[in-house]
């Protein structure tokens, strides 16, 4: 019955939330217990402070109080000895008879030692334990409601002879008490026999002057330790500000603001500090000018040697069309040569454009013309263009995606690129097999895999794919027409877009290409929608053994060729486009 | 329709290789070496189409691309060694119609150059609107709250493609096809910045455009048009 469990419910989540908010403020102290020396240095010396304060309040308290009481006591005794004497001077020359004359003159007694102290006391007059005379009178005391303070202990200390004494507390009435001194004596009564005389003194003024004193060192403990935090505070400000700019000054120099130095102030060890750091700075600034100037320098010539490149090369291409366009006019060998300088020349240009394409990202140059876009859009796109070449190489695309759009802020260009780079290379080492595309995405990102079941790659080729101008085989490279630069292109197309481009191989397993987009710029990639290594069962193929090319034996993918599934859909070789360009890795 | 090009580049191989291609398609090319001599080219020669190179002595192509257009609304292609998305984009909104990078090939800038130089004869008389635009088809006149608005032939044609079909959001990709005549997609910068060009003519405000609409994620289309 939930309305009977609601109260405990609000009432754990009450304590959740108190809980919590502990742990967060508990959490805050302990970051600034850590990250702030003076933090640390004030709580400490006030920690100290108090613990060494109270250890004198303590002693001094205790020595006060001490002292205090034994001085008063001193003095009652004196006071109350007196009193007897005087009681008993009254006593003996007493002509008292009879049990009545005796008892008048006992409250007479009571009356005239309660006026006589020099402040505030009580009398009892009390029949002495183990009195054995005949004649017995009641006792007499100035308040009858107090002489339960006289505890039996006493009295019969007192019996032995003597002066004792003893604390007590005196209730006051009203629930409270107050701390005071019996005072008791043997006096000889006429008739009676021995009769024992106490004094009731209050200690209530010496408690008053030990409570204020107290109050007093107490006010003066905490003075002294909010003027100990303060001077520490100040005297740690001088010591961490400096230390605290230098820090800071140090920070900005590491962001880049290379010009930033620290202000030399006086002779003292901070200045030091402050000039040795400058000259570090000094001459860090010097030399990362130098680099940076060198690498400006190359860049800046590798940029401008692609581009004057460009127009010599126009005119050479334009003329080698020309002549390859009346190839047919020449003898054979003029003819081949003509075809030569016309695929070379295509070759030269992509390489010029992949070389021009790098110098850009090198000089950070590279701008990201990011939109809203359906990768889907473009994955099919890219598996359109690539289809033709998979056709000729005895190869075939599969493409499966979420049936969702998969929406992401890109740069449709460069992701056509990367995605066209990706097939190609797949394709060129597929060696007949499939090449899927599998399209994922999750809240944060967008991934899109390319798989092969070729030749595949070690483990350590993997790492080395995306080096510019790096062959995994440097025999084979020769035959594919690829400039060497378009994985490494391709790589700093997807860091553009803050996003991963990982590669995974295995000899015989093929190898598979991951690139993973983050749906927004800002978002840090954190993991991928798309696993990176295949999880199927690694497939069993003797080496040496030429994959079939004959897509419906390939059991993998069973439903390759036309039998559209929902979220999978076979790719149609479309229009053809002009194939040398197709050869780029 | 075979036509006059005047080919403006300071680098003669390249400009006769140019001439070279032009020729056996049937154009007539004129040519031009230095950008202080371009308008006076331009001027003496009447052409129908301007190949003009980025990079020249004298004036630079952006400023020749500039005097020409202020006086005519002639074609322009220009010829960049440089595709850095900065360069053409000053290019072309200095006024060019479409760009070629270096290097290209032969039947790229013939067909280029086709494109452009290609009027369709439009066959009845068409008046469309969009808002207070009234566009005369086949008399290339375009007015706006009844004045008159200059548009080059590009400009005129990327607005009566909106404006023939006001229900149809066109991608960037379908407005190069339709406008520039390329078959595959090239840049679609080119689209970007022609229809700011187109704005900053016809909107009163080219900051809230309200004849040409920008569609978030998809590309543009003509705004409401009021019977």
């Amino acid at each position: 019955m939930p309305w009977l469990t609601a109260p405990a419910v609000r009432a754990g989540r009450a304590w959740r939330l108190v809980r919590a908010r502990a742990r967060r403020r508990l959490r805050g102290w302990r970051h600034a217990w850590r990250s702030s020396l003076q933090v640390r240095v004030i709580t400490t010396t006030m920690a100290v402070g108090l613990v060494a304060l109270m250890a004198v309040g303590a002693y001094v308290g205790e020595r006060t109080q001490q002292g205090l009481f034994e001085g008063r006591v001193e003095q009652l005794l004196e006071e109350s000895a007196r009193s007897t004497r005087q009681a008993q001077e009254t006593f003996s020359p007493s002509t008292a008879t009879t049990g009545v004359e005796v008892r008048h003159l006992l409250e007479d007694v009571a009356k005239a030692q309660k006026a006589g102290g020099a402040g505030d006391r009580e009398v009892f007059l009390l029949r002495a334990p183990g009195q054995t005379s005949s004649v017995s009178v009641a006792s007499a005391a100035s308040d009858k409601s107090l002489l339960g303070l006289v505890s039996t202990e006493l009295a019969a200390a007192t019996a032995t002879g003597g002066q004792r004494w003893q604390s007590v507390e005196w209730p006051t009435g009203d629930g409270r008490s107050v701390p005071a001194v019996v005072v008791g004596q043997n006096v000889d009564v006429p008739v009676v026999g021995t009769y024992q005389l106490f004094f009731l003194y209050s200690l209530q003024a010496e408690q008053d002057r030990l409570d204020f004193l107290q109050r007093t060192f107490a006010l003066a403990g905490a003075v002294l330790v909010v003027l100990l935090g303060t001077m520490t505070w100040i005297v740690t400000r001088q010591a961490v500000r400096p230390v605290r700019n230098a820090a800071l000054v140090a920070e900005r120099f590491a962001d880049g603001h290379l010009s930033e130095r620290m202000p030399v102030k006086g002779e003292d060890e901070m200045a030091t500090l402050a000039r040795s750091f400058n000259e570090m700075a000094e001459s860090l600034q010097v030399q990362i000018r130098q680099l940076e100037e060198l690498s400006t320098v190359q860049r800046r010539f590798v940029s401008d040697v692609s581009h004057e490149l460009r127009t010599p090369l126009t005119t050479i291409r334009m003329a080698g069309e020309v002549i390859h366009a009346s190839r047919d006019d020449f003898d054979p060998a003029v003819k081949r040569s003509a075809e030569l300088l016309q695929t070379q020349l295509d070759r030269f240009e992509d390489l010029l454009a992949d070389l021009l394409e790098i110098s850009r990202f090198d000089a950070g140059a590279a701008v990201l013309d990011a939109e809203s876009r359906d990768v889907r859009d473009v994955v099919l796109a890219a598996t359109e263009h690539e289809s033709a070449l998979a056709e000729r190489r005895g190869s075939w695309l599969s493409v499966s995606m979420p049936e969702q759009p998969c929406v992401a802020d890109i740069d449709p260009r460069r992701v056509e690129r990367v995605l066209r780079n990706l097939l190609v290379n797949a394709i060129e080492h597929a060696e007949g097999s499939a090449v899927v595309v599998t399209v994922g995405a999750d809240a944060q990102a967008v991934a899109v895999s390319v798989r092969d079941q070729g030749v595949g790659m070690t483990a350590a080729e993997a790492e080395h794919v995306f080096d510019r101008f790096w062959r995994a085989d440097p025999a084979r490279a020769r035959t594919t027409g690829g400039t060497g630069l378009g994985l490494a292109i391709s790589l700093e197309d997807a860091h553009l877009h803050g996003g991963w481009l990982d590669a995974w191989g295995r000899p015989g397993r093929g190898a598979v290409f991951r690139l993973t987009l983050p749906r927004r710029a800002g978002i840090r990639l954190e993991r991928s929608p798309l696993p990176l290594e295949p999880d199927e069962p690694a497939e069993q193929r003797p080496v040496g053994e030429r994959p079939r090319t004959d897509p419906a034996r390939v059991p993998v993918l069973p439903d390759e060729l036309g039998r559209p599934r929902t979220g999978e859909m076979p790719v149609v070789s479309v229009a053809s486009r002009p194939t040398d360009r197709e050869e780029r890795r | 329709m075979k036509g006059r090009i005047l080919v403006v580049d300071d680098d003669t191989a390249l400009a006769e290789m140019i001439g070279i291609v032009l020729r056996s398609e049937g154009f007539e090319p004129v040519f031009c070496e230095d950008g202080d001599e371009a308008l006076g080219a331009f001027r003496a020669a009447q052409p129908d189409l301007v190949l003009l190179d980025l990079m020249l002595p004298g004036k630079d192509g952006n400023e020749v691309c500039r005097l020409i257009r202020a006086e005519s609304g002639v074609p322009i292609v220009m010829l960049t060694a440089k595709s850095d998305t900065v360069d053409v984009v000053l290019g072309l909104e200095s006024g060019a119609d479409d760009y070629i990078s270096k290097p290209f090939k032969p039947k790229e800038l013939v067909a280029r150059v086709r494109a452009r130089l290609r009027r369709s004869d439009e066959p009845a008389p068409e008046h469309l609107t969009i808002g207070d635009v009234s566009i005369d088809v086949p008399g290339h006149r375009v007015e706006r709250a009844g004045r008159p608005v200059s548009l080059t032939p590009l400009e005129f044609d990327l607005l009566v493609a909106l404006a023939r079909k006001p229900w149809q959001v066109f991608t960037r990709e379908v407005l190069l096809e339709k406008v520039w005549g390329y078959r595959h997609a090239a840049d679609t910068r080119l689209v970007n910045v022609h229809v700011q060009r187109l704005r900053s003519k016809i909107e009163h405000d080219p900051e809230q455009p309200e004849i040409v609409v920008t569609v978030r994620g998809v590309g543009y289309k003509a705004g409401v048009t009021t019977p």
